[in-house]
């Protein structure tokens, strides 16, 4: 196949305007972010004139009375956190997603419908009877109370991704492995978690963002400074009077950063895990 | 047997985790014994008032050995919810500081201590419009710390003579006004009630209709104010359009506004400008001075503390002269304790003691629920008359009339007996339903595997039915109660009849519910059909093997994913704006008329259209782009052969094949999109009129902005879920996805 | 190596029943064919063998001991997929050597065994592939290497052949043949194709609703099938079903008449239906079934016509290159009394005489 070279133009020309109109926005991000001085750049270029790192080196030099660096520490806790949060969902929707695609048993139907449903009310609503629960679980201000919710939210999602990726492994495989004398456990951890790698990788990622970018339930559940993760460090710059927007915007990319990385790490299996993935319910 | 092998890894495998959470749990939960009694203060001050607090925190730490205090900080978007949350389960801050806008809620609710005694030591100190703010019900609630209010920032080389009246202010705003190079006489955020209820007053307005203490806003008064802003911004053009806080102090610092209203924490942005504050001026129609709102932050004690002394000791310390003069003098607040200035460096202070005079002569703010309803009527009037839309007397009796909707009476209460005995006969028909259904005779064959189901289906069940159908049970519980005055009254089915049948409103007006359920399925439609076009459009673009550079287009097309999305909103409102946006920028550049994008329904809904559309193709492309992998090429190839068209091939090939694993991806987007609340919120906020508002957001405003009305919140949020389950369930019976079993 | 036994075996899923009572002996060293159309329940049967399925009533013995409980790993069989089920995130020889791994084999012999395997099966080349670079027929044999290196006592094929093209499949019929002669193991084969059938196997057991028809050695049941279901089954073209009565020496019905052989005297008057094999049944000018010509196959140096009679069609063989045959030409075919076979007309079972 040879396509026209005017074509081939037209389809990259295409391509860069939309990359243009996709990054320009964010552009605004790191214009407010490098500002030294609080406002607003005006008209159409987003960058100051004179680009200033005071705000990143305010936030990641910032130290609270007792010389801890915060934002140091909140970093930690937030990877602390969006990794566990990583593990336990990930546990949690890879065992329920196997027995949902595998097994034969009453209630399947409804228990996929059942995951749905959680994501249909609203979550504004939540917050004050999960501070109550919690509080009965003794895992108020804890980051593994956190992590138990945040890992909870994500597995509606995670279940459908992986259920439906499970339903394209053929049932031969594990077939084949029983014969070849694995267990169950050894068929599950050698035979169909390797196969479901992008799967894995989609549904990691997705349970990473989840608690990575969280702030209401953290700021409510947590009650101490060093323990806050660190999307509650940068909501603290939203204040009742007045927004700090350039510590605001750093921060913001700082959180974002760790994601965009693991992003594009992942990005080509994302494209094969969905793909299998199917999202197919 | 192997299956038992299945189950031990498994039980390993969440022995493991289990053990993983409780060794970490336990390491960050592992604390110092307390050998001190801890006083705990929760604030949400930011840089030098934190820094103030804190140092005073320490000086309190070393005069009283048998205490220690420690601070936390919060966000202030979360800080009541948390408060509300937690004092009454004991969890709370021994010392809260917050201003007075939720003192008699909570004192009605039970969870502040009284300070009358505390205050009567320290007599004549503290301005009466200041305890006055932290009474109710007779009582003193708080010990005030600081007084905010806004008053007037002269540019002191554009005025070198501050005006006294608004005649002067409006003749010095007009000589200085230069709309085409962008310069403005005057500036401050008028589409905010906060700032514009100077102006009411000032007209001789009162918020609040006594005895009853109802909020009344349709008055001469307020039309006359109204009128006052309208003109100067759209007949003197002395203000810019839109103005937000951040376009404020960008104007001001480049010397483009000549007079700014703002209040005390203003003075930290403003970068080489030479200014001065002065109270705000008389309004020359009534010859009554413009008096801001007065808001009081207070030091308060949870009535939940269990070291009242010391946290009373605490306060009394943090408003005591010493530890005035230090939050002053660092933390640069208006003290309310009046003996601190007598300090030379506090009293001597022109910024303080300018703000601290306009203290003396604002209205302390309601602090009662009915204060709360105020700001969202208010301000849709506020914005509604700024950008032309409404005069200003249509746009207050529209106030007033979603003010009564918001105060409506408590439906009578009801007896639960009818709704719970018809649950019981419901539970009891679905058991006998589900006893008497004859049972397959293969079903322990067709069934053989529910042992390991259970097995492998226990952690996420376990946890998603604590702590997702819990809550969800109890917010839908809530949908049958009326939430009023701290009390929750069994109210039966009118939530919902009030909301069905549309009570208040014309089903027609943005504010009932069918007209937010329209807007909801016009918003969740659209953005869908542009995520998947968009997205499948692209995955088509760059699927094809001979283009170059594709992994670096892919990278940088799903960016706008990773990044948070509240951050992301609010670039693109600034962008949205009418004046200065890069829009209007673009706009201008291609010869075009700027346009108002939050003043009318269709450019405002568009507008949360294109962020969300920006925020969410991402997804949906790189779902096209995998499923697109699963259709064979060699399809294509025998439909070249065939000689279909390019488009016959996507219509018949494409489309049909991609079918299958889009759809879920279509029913959880639309979900997802039915609930974006963020970009509902922070873009368009509703406007013009709550017109744009979507389902969800009008459960959050009846939850936080309306008075607390729970239950009604609830009804909404229930509804919101029987909807959407409704219109899965239709959107899989259309899709005719087989059953699980039968696949 | 092993005998393999199934003492009345059923099983069903759901209210349909699959196997319905199954008593078979496959002794050791054995390559014993499971064959029958699609849904007979051979597959199942290969299943409950493989410990993949669980038997409802009856016992599954192998080397004697009942296996009903057994999983899968302790009955000691290797099965062969007829999707090869080779593990795609696995090199070949990574997926030749799991179950070796799985069982802890000391390196060296691993290695040994893997390597003979790949030898044995021309395969050393392309131990360092994953399956998706390989063709059909290497997958195949990949699929028959994990088996093989396991050195199970009793080997299973589900229908290994059906996905590769015709001619790959002779030529892999060839070596299966040729493994089993060299590892002298008992094999048990399922099929649909009575061609593969009847050359593989030692012994064939033929299906059909859930029941075994007949087990013996093919040609026996080529030429003494136990009922027209057997009769018809094997061989192609299938055989002709003549319903008719026995008369003197004949069997005859509506247009057609065959000679029998004399033993079949004591049968007359009875309502028989006569199976006739197309290859015993010659065209002929004369004979004693006429019809009309519907189709005609020719192959070269021999053929066969489609007769149609007033018993349905019938086929008939002819010899050479049949230039003077016509489609619509009347017809009649004969054969020897010998090659007719009588079922009866009520339960189809063959009506065996003693000669």
């Amino acid at each position: 196949m040879k396509r026209p070279l005017l074509g081939t133009a037209l389809v990259h020309m295409g391509l860069v305007v939309l990359c243009v109109i996709v990054l320009y926005p964010l552009l605004w991000v790191v214009g407010m972010a490098l500002s030294s001085q609080p406002g607003l750049q005006q008209g159409l270029w987003p960058l100051p004139a004179q680009p200033s790192l005071v705000n990143f080196t305010h936030l990641l030099t910032a130290q609270d009375a007792a010389g801890h660096f915060t934002f140091w520490r909140q970093l930690g806790n937030s990877i602390l956190v969006a990794t566990l949060t990583t593990l336990v969902g990930l546990t949690f929707s890879v065992t329920a997603a196997y027995a949902l695609s595998r097994f034969a048993f009453p209630g399947r139907r409804l228990g996929m419908t059942a995951l749905l449903a959680t994501q249909m009310f609203p979550a504004t609503m939540m917050s004050v009877p999960l501070y109550a629960i919690l509080d009965k679980l003794h895992l108020l201000n804890s980051l593994s109370g956190l992590v138990l919710v945040y890992a909870t939210t994500s597995v509606p999602f995670c279940v459908w991704m992986l259920k439906g990726y499970f339903d394209t492994i053929p049932k031969d495989l594990e077939e084949a492995a029983l014969l070849d004398g694995a267990s169950q456990g050894q068929i599950f951890l050698k035979v169909v978690l390797p196969l479901t790698r992008p799967a894995l990788a989609v549904t990691a990622l997705f349970s990473f963002m989840t608690a990575w970018n969280e702030f209401v339930l953290a700021a409510t559940f947590i009650d101490d400074q060093l323990r806050f993760t660190l999307p509650v460090a940068l909501q603290r710059l939203v204040g009742e009077y007045k927004t700090e927007w350039g510590l605001f915007a750093a921060g913001a990319l700082l959180v974002s950063a760790p994601v965009m990385a693991v992003f594009f790490a992942l990005q080509k299996n994302l494209v094969g895990g969905l793909t299998a993935g199917g999202v197919k319910g | 047997m192997t299956r038992v092998g299945g189950v031990a890894a498994v039980k390993r495998a969440i022995a493991i985790v289990t053990l993983a959470c409780a060794l970490f749990a336990s390491g960050v939960r592992a604390e110092a014994p307390p050998e001190k009694t801890r006083i705990l203060v929760w604030h949400a001050y930011r840089a030098a008032e934190e820094t103030a607090l804190l140092m005073l925190i320490d000086q309190f730490n070393a005069a009283h050995p048998e205490y220690r205090a420690e601070a936390l900080a919060l966000p202030y978007d979360v800080y009541p919810s948390k408060l509300s949350a937690a004092i009454p389960t004991g969890h709370g801050p021994d010392v809260f500081i917050f201003a007075q806008e939720r003192v008699s809620a909570w004192a009605r609710d039970g969870l502040l201590s009284p300070m009358d005694a505390d205050a009567a030591m320290m007599p004549g100190e503290f301005p009466e419009a200041a305890l006055d703010a932290l009474r109710s019900k007779g009582a003193l609630w708080g010990l005030p710390l600081s007084l905010k209010s806004v008053a007037l920032y002269v540019n002191k080389s554009l005025v070198p003579v501050a005006p006294v009246n608004t005649d002067e202010m409006v003749a010095l705003a007009q000589k200085l006004t230069d709309p085409a190079q962008g310069r403005f006489g005057l500036a401050w955020e008028a589409g905010d009630f906060y700032h514009h209820a100077s102006w009411l007053s000032g007209f001789g307005g009162k918020l609040f209709k006594e005895p009853e203490h109802r909020p009344v806003v349709d008055t001469p008064e307020g039309v006359a104010a109204l009128t006052f802003v309208r003109d100067l911004m759209r007949k003197k053009h002395v203000m810019p359009e839109e103005p937000s806080a951040q376009l404020v102090a960008t104007l001001f610092n480049a010397n483009r506004a000549a007079m700014v209203i703002n209040g005390p924490w203003f003075a930290g942005e403003i970068h080489g400008v030479d200014y001065e504050v002065v109270s705000l001026p008389i309004v020359s129609a009534t010859g009554l001075p413009a008096r801001p709102l007065l808001t009081v932050e207070a030091a308060l004690v949870s009535a939940t503390s269990e070291v009242k002394d010391g946290a009373r000791a605490l306060a009394r310390f943090l408003v005591s002269k010493d530890a005035s003069i230090l939050r002053a003098k660092i933390g640069r607040q208006v003290v309310a304790t009046r003996s601190a200035y007598d300090d030379p460096g506090v009293g001597g202070d022109t910024l303080l003691r300018a703000f601290r005079k306009q203290a003396e002569s604002a209205v302390p703010m309601d602090n009662t629920p009915a204060m709360l309803t105020v700001w969202e009527p208010y301000k849709r009037a506020l914005t509604a008359v700024l950008s032309g839309l409404l005069e200003p007397d249509e746009a207050l009796a529209q106030a007033q009339r979603r003010l009564n909707a918001i105060a409506k009476p408590m439906p009578p209460p009801a007896s639960p007996w009818p709704l719970l005995l018809l649950a019981a006969g419901g539970i009891l028909a679905l058991s006998i339903w589900i006893r008497r259904r004859p049972v397959r005779p293969d079903a322990p064959a067709l069934y053989h595997d529910v042992r390991r189901a259970i097995a492998y289906c226990t952690p996420a069940a376990a946890s998603i039915l604590v702590l997702v159908f819990i809550p969800f049970a109890i917010g839908v519980g809530l949908a049958f109660f009326h939430h009023g005055e701290g009390r929750y009254t069994f109210v039966g089915l009118s939530n919902f009849v009030d909301i069905l049948t549309s009570r208040d409103y014309r089903i027609t007006e943005p504010m009932s519910f069918w007209f937010t359920l329209a807007v909801t399925l016009a918003w969740t439609v659209a953005n869908v059909v542009l995520h998947v076009s968009i997205g499948l459009f692209l995955a088509l673009l760059l699927r094809d093997p001979l283009l170059k550079f594709k992994g670096v287009y892919r990278v940088l097309l799903i960016v706008p994913w990773a990044v948070p999305n509240y951050i992301t909103a609010l670039v693109w409102k600034g962008m949205f704006h009418r004046q200065f946006g890069a829009i209007s920028a673009l706009l201008a550049t291609l010869g075009l008329e700027p346009v108002s994008w939050f003043t009318r329904f269709s450019t405002s809904f568009a507008a949360n259209v294109v962020t969300n559309t920006w925020l969410g193709f991402p997804f949906m492309m790189v779902v096209s782009l995998g499923a697109l992998q699963s259709i064979p090429q060699d399809l294509y190839e025998a439909a070249e052969v065939d000689g279909a068209s390019k488009w016959a091939q996507f219509r018949h090939i494409t489309l049909p094949l991609l079918r299958p694993a889009l759809l879920p991806a279509v029913i959880l987007g639309s979900v997802w999109t039915f609930n974006m609340f963020n970009i509902i919120y922070l873009v368009s906020g509703g406007e013009p009129g709550g017109a744009t508002d979507i389902l969800v957001s009008e459960a959050y405003r009846w939850a936080f902005q309306r008075n607390e009305q729970f239950g009604f919140a609830a009804a909404y949020s229930t509804l919101i879920f029987l909807f959407l389950l409704g219109w899965s369930a239709l959107t899989r019976r259309v899709a005719r996805e087989p059953s699980p079993e039968a696949a | 190596m092993a005998d393999v036994t199934l003492r009345g075996v059923h099983k069903a899923f759901g209210d349909n029943p699959i196997v319905r009572g199954v008593d078979l002996e496959i002794g050791s060293g054995e390559f014993m064919v499971l064959v029958g159309p699609s849904g007979c329940g051979k597959t199942t049967l290969l299943r409950l063998l493989a410990g993949l399925e669980q038997c409802d009533q009856g016992e599954v013995l192998i080397d004697g001991k009942v296996m009903n409980d057994a999983a899968p790993r302790e009955r000691n069989v290797g099965m062969v997929f007829q999707s090869y089920a080779l593990y795609p995130h696995m090199t070949v020889r990574e997926n030749l050597a799991f179950a070796l791994e799985l069982r802890k084999t000391p390196k060296a012999e691993l290695d040994a065994r893997v390597n003979e395997a790949a030898q044995m099966l021309e395969l050393e080349k392309l131990l360092e592939r994953r399956p998706k670079q390989l063709s059909g027929g290497q997958r195949q044999r990949v699929a028959i290497g994990r088996a093989i290196v396991r050195r199970p006592s009793v080997f299973l094929f589900d229908e290994p052949l059906s996905n590769l093209d015709a001619a790959l499949r002779v030529q892999m019929r060839g070596e299966l043949m040729r493994l089993h002669a060299r590892l002298q193991s008992t094999m048990i084969y399922v099929t649909h194709d009575q061609v593969e059938a009847m050359t593989l196997a030692t012994r064939l057991a033929v299906f059909n609703l859930g029941k075994l028809q007949q087990v013996g050695k093919p040609l026996d049941l080529y030429a003494r099938p136990a009922n027209k279901f057997v009769a018809g089954f094997l061989g192609s073209p299938g055989m002709n079903f003549l319903r008719g009565r026995v008369g003197k020496g004949a069997v005859a019905g509506d247009g057609f008449s065959l000679a029998l052989s004399p033993r079949y005297t004591a049968l007359e008057g009875r309502e028989v239906i006569a199976g006739v094999r197309p290859q015993a049944l010659t065209l002929s000018a004369q004979g004693g079934v006429r019809g009309e010509i519907e189709a005609i196959e020719r192959l070269g140096t021999e053929g066969y016509a489609y007769l149609r009679t007033k018993v349905g069609t019938v086929v008939a063989r002819f010899e050479g290159g049949g230039a003077e045959l016509k489609v619509g030409d009347a017809w009649g075919a004969a054969c020897e009394a010998a090659s007719v076979l009588l079922f009866d007309a009520a339960s189809e079972e063959a009506i065996a005489v003693q000669p």
